[in-house]
């Protein structure tokens, strides 16, 4: 039984994942940036809606109203620098890391390196749950699942039936030629930068809920969120969803036969194997060229 | 030139061990021993890091899993094992090297494999580790691991002098490995693969081969020098060693001094631990790793060629704001100790060589000078008919080859023999599987079906450059040269690591000649980016035929050139044939083909379409109605 629930639950956990991973998929993918500041913007996130639900004494969920414009402006921001400085690929990697570093230490000295979390009072969702005969589902994971599928479907409609989406991808497939045909790649970066930074203001949101926060988790998420995003497939963003389950639910497996902290042992040797055999991901059909 | 600089790593090295014996008599504070050991561990990691990641661009995130790997050795075998602290280096060096060959074994496996994929799959690693370290209590458990210090030699005095002959030993080991690298075959292997790795692979290096050696002496040194570590820390946890920290201070490191020299790393560990301790020093604990990854993340962008180079741009003034910074606050005496003094010094020296001059390029030298002299000093007239080759044996043996991408048939039942002497034009529409062919016959690529044989070996599933070293070596349609070597290096690495492989000094005199062959003797010392297209596409062919190869292949070594340039590389083809090499030719330009070629070989669709005398081919109603249409011959 304790099985049933660690897979359930792991699997409901991993839709965190895949909020977390999307703006990294999309950016990686879409404008060959690998932005390890995205986890910057996460912390942020989750560390602005224990701050103002806590000040503001307001409800988390609605902190988004302020850490989404700003997270999405923020994303843009660096997009736009990345543009205007020509960073892409490993460069993106090297200055990102050196912004992430520096998003860490300043959260460390705002709001102390102890672990922080909101109250009772302030986060209702910590404490409720729904009951499916002895299965148990914590709300703040149900939450997170909710929101992935509903920003994953979101952002695959966007994708597929927007002109927007539709420029995007012609961009990704062939930049010089989306170019000539009148595609203005900057604005469209841009928006899409700022909108997987909205990303990482939900998931820090998400993550806020249940977790206590500490200046050094994003470090934590590196291995998971990275493996979703591969193992999914760089762009991909139906596949970060069900990467995200998966990955979930096997480190859910692992800390219960096992032992929790073999779950990043077996979690990197899985993307190991995967970037071994399947580099495009472990869904994306056909050669990656 | 070598030998010259390993002495002067012995000398310095004498030098600097001198210190801990004379430390009393001049008066110099164990603390000064300490913070040295410090960026003697820091020059060591960041050197070793370099030696793969700077030198052939594998960018690693996985510094961290050597350094705890041997950190965890010495402090398991010493502290739970009672194994004699001398014992357990090279323990840790050969299980430092197991693991390099094994990651290595693992990344670079697949040949297209990207670079950020690397750089991922070596951040896995050290959590790896770290997770195997956590659950097995004979190793940590969670807990970590007291390291007591080891007995040492009566006449070295306290334990910081110890250790820090110590860091001295394996640090100077390193930079001298680098240097000598760097100065060597490997090292030139090493530049090759960051510039351009298939096209180093294609002229004969064992890229493989020299990727796992540089990740075996990266694992060698980081495994060593972490085994100090564990002295040094006293304490091993495992976020102490397998955390990001490790690789974020070898990447800043090398990022600030500089990749592609040895001496990058070490001037980059000298300023920022010196810039940290300094920092923590005055109370600026929290800023610490802000200034780090601010320095980081600007100086990718504003100096990505680091410290090293930019202070040999401007050596005097850099050396000037350092003398005149630590002679200013010498005199005044108003602020800090001299350790303070020296490290303004060095980030003033810093600031004034990283400072964005004006650009005042002008037209680079090379331009001008090669639109006024004729490029072409050849007196040999295009239009004489020349007398047909003597044809040997077979050299190509194409049979019944097939090549599928997925669905798609690129190639399919291809059977064509090219003999000794021949100027073969391969000619087509586009999507006929021209390049597909070329890419086969050069080992890129495998064929699905059927067996390609060059001189009497079969070259299925070997190494494009065992293909080389065979006699086939080709040319890009792009020209892709190696960016950071000159013109005349350019050739000289094919010299070298070509059919019979040559010293650099022989290989760089060979160059000249074979620069000449094509014409551009002239602009040897040039770097590949102040050349033009025209002059790139000859040095392609010049490298291409350095390897020495009895058949070789010309990808559309002619496309975007303007009549006269077409012209002059009609000419240098000409004369590659006459010195005796076989050449297959992929062209669009018929004139061009017909010109030159002794036959033709027609592709359409993945098969053979036409073969024989140029003159013959062309007439081929087929072969109009392939390039022109169903109906042009009507």
């Amino acid at each position: 039984m304790s099985t049933v629930q660690a897979i359930l639950s792991g699997a409901l956990i991993g839709g965190m994942f895949a909020v977390m991973a999307v703006g990294l998929s999309l950016t990686w993918g879409m404008l060959r940036i690998i932005n390890l500041a995205h986890f910057g913007m996460i912390l942020l996130g989750a560390y602005l809606t224990f701050q103002i639900a806590t000040s503001w004494g307001i409800d988390p969920l609605l902190t988004l109203v302020v850490t989404v414009p700003l997270m999405f402006v923020l994303g843009a921001l660096l997009q736009w620098a990345f543009d205007r400085f020509g960073v892409a690929e490993l460069n993106s990697l090297l200055v990102s890391f050196g912004i992430l570093i520096i998003v860490i230490q300043t959260v460390s000295n705002v709001w102390s390196a102890d672990f922080q979390r909101m109250t009772g009072e302030v986060n209702p969702y910590a404490t409720g749950s729904l009951s499916l005969g002895r299965l148990v589902f914590p709300a703040p994971t149900l939450l997170a699942f909710g929101t992935a599928v509903v920003l994953v479907g979101a952002a695959h409609v966007v994708l597929q039936r927007t002109f927007a989406g539709r420029a995007l991808r012609a961009f990704e497939q062939d930049r010089s030629v989306a170019s000539a045909f009148g595609i203005d790649h900057r604005r469209l970066s841009m928006v899409l930068a700022g909108a997987s930074g909205a990303t990482a203001a939900v998931a820090g949101m998400l993550f806020a809920l249940s977790n206590a926060l500490t200046p050094s988790t994003p470090f934590e998420w590196f291995g998971i969120v990275f493996a979703v995003v591969i193992l999914g497939g760089i762009g991909q963003i139906l596949g970060t969803l069900v990467a995200g389950v998966l990955v979930g639910t096997l480190s859910a497996l692992v800390s219960v036969l096992w032992s929790p902290s073999l779950a990043p042992f077996v979690l990197f040797s899985a993307i190991i194997l995967a970037l071994l055999f399947r580099p495009q991901g472990l869904f994306t059909q056909g050669a990656a060229r | 030139m070598i030998r010259r600089g390993l002495a002067g790593f012995v000398v310095v090295f004498a030098v600097l061990a001198a210190l801990p014996f004379v430390r009393e008599e001049i008066g110099l504070p164990v603390f000064y021993l300490t913070l040295a050991s410090t960026v003697l561990f820091w020059i060591a990691q960041a050197t070793s890091w370099n030696i793969l990641s700077g030198y052939s661009g594998y960018f690693s995130f996985g510094q961290g899993a050597f350094v705890g790997l041997g950190a965890y050795t010495t402090a398991v075998l010493t502290g739970r094992r009672g194994v004699d602290f001398f014992w357990t280096l090279p323990i840790s060096a050969a299980l430092g090297v197991i693991l390099a060959l094994a990651v290595g074994a693992l990344a670079f496996r697949l040949r297209s494999f990207r670079g950020e994929i690397f750089a991922l799959l070596t951040l896995a690693v050290p959590f790896i580790l770290a997770s195997l370290a956590r659950v097995n209590e004979g190793i940590d458990g969670g807990q970590g691991v007291v390291v007591s210090i080891p007995e040492f030699p009566e006449q070295i005095g306290l334990f910081p002098d110890f250790l820090f002959l110590l860091n001295l030993t394996i640090a100077t080991a390193a930079v001298a490995a680098a240097f000598a690298i760097q100065n060597s075959r490997f090292g030139w292997a090493l530049a090759s693969i960051r510039d351009a790795e298939d096209v180093a692979e294609g002229l004969g290096v064992a890229t493989y081969r020299y990727k796992m050696m540089a990740i075996a002496v990266n694992g060698l040194i980081g495994s060593v020098s972490g085994s100090v570590f564990a002295l040094q820390i006293g304490f091993v946890t495992v976020e102490g060693v397998f955390g990001l920290a490790i690789p974020l201070f070898v990447i800043v490191m090398s990022v600030l001094g500089g990749r592609s020299h040895w001496l990058g790393p070490v001037i980059g560990a000298v300023v920022i631990v010196t810039m940290q301790d300094r920092l923590a020093d005055a109370g600026y604990e929290g800023w610490r790793l802000i200034i780090l990854g601010a320095i980081l993340a600007i100086l990718v962008v504003v100096a990505p060629e680091g410290l090293q180079v930019r202070l040999q741009q401007r050596p005097w003034i850099s050396l000037g704001a350092f003398a005149g910074v630590v002679g200013v606050l010498a005199v005044l005496r108003v602020w800090g100790e001299p350790l303070d003094w020296f490290a303004a010094g060095m980030v003033a020296a810093a600031v004034a060589a990283l400072w964005p001059a004006r650009r005042r390029r002008a037209v680079p030298a090379g331009a001008a000078h090669a639109r006024a002299a004729p490029v072409e000093t050849s007196t040999e007239s295009l239009s004489i008919e020349r007398p047909r080759p003597v044809l040997g044996d077979v050299v190509v043996e194409i049979d019944e080859v097939a090549r599928l991408f997925g669905g798609v048939r690129a190639l399919d039942g291809v059977t064509v023999g090219i003999r000794a002497g021949e100027l073969v034009g391969l000619v087509g529409p586009n999507g006929s599987g021209k390049t597909t062919l070329v890419n086969l016959l050069s080992g890129a690529i495998a064929p699905t079906r059927g067996r390609i044989v060059v001189g009497g070996q079969d070259i299925r599933g070997l190494q494009p450059h065992r293909v080389a070293h065979i006699g086939v070596t080709r040319t890009y349609q792009i020209p892709r040269p190696f960016d950071s070597m000159t013109v005349l290096d350019n050739v000289a690495m094919a010299i070298m690591f070509g059919r019979e492989s040559r010293s650099l000094v022989d290989a760089r005199r060979a160059a000249g000649r074979q620069l000449d062959l094509v014409g551009l003797g002239h602009r040897g010392d040039a770097k590949p980016a102040e050349i033009n297209l025209h002059e790139r596409q000859l040095l392609e062919m010049a490298r291409a035929v350095a390897a020495g190869p009895t058949v070789l292949l010309l990808d559309e070594a002619l496309a975007g050139l303007n009549p006269v340039e077409i012209d002059q590389a009609v000419r240098v083809v000409r004369r590659i044939h006459d010195a005796g090499i076989t050449i297959v030719i992929v062209e669009h330009l018929l004139r061009v083909v017909n010109q030159l070629a002794t036959r033709v070989v027609v592709l359409d669709r993945g098969s053979v379409l036409a073969d024989g005398e140029p003159q013959a081919v062309m007439r081929n109603p087929e072969v109009v109605r392939a390039y022109l249409g169903k109906h042009a011959h009507a």
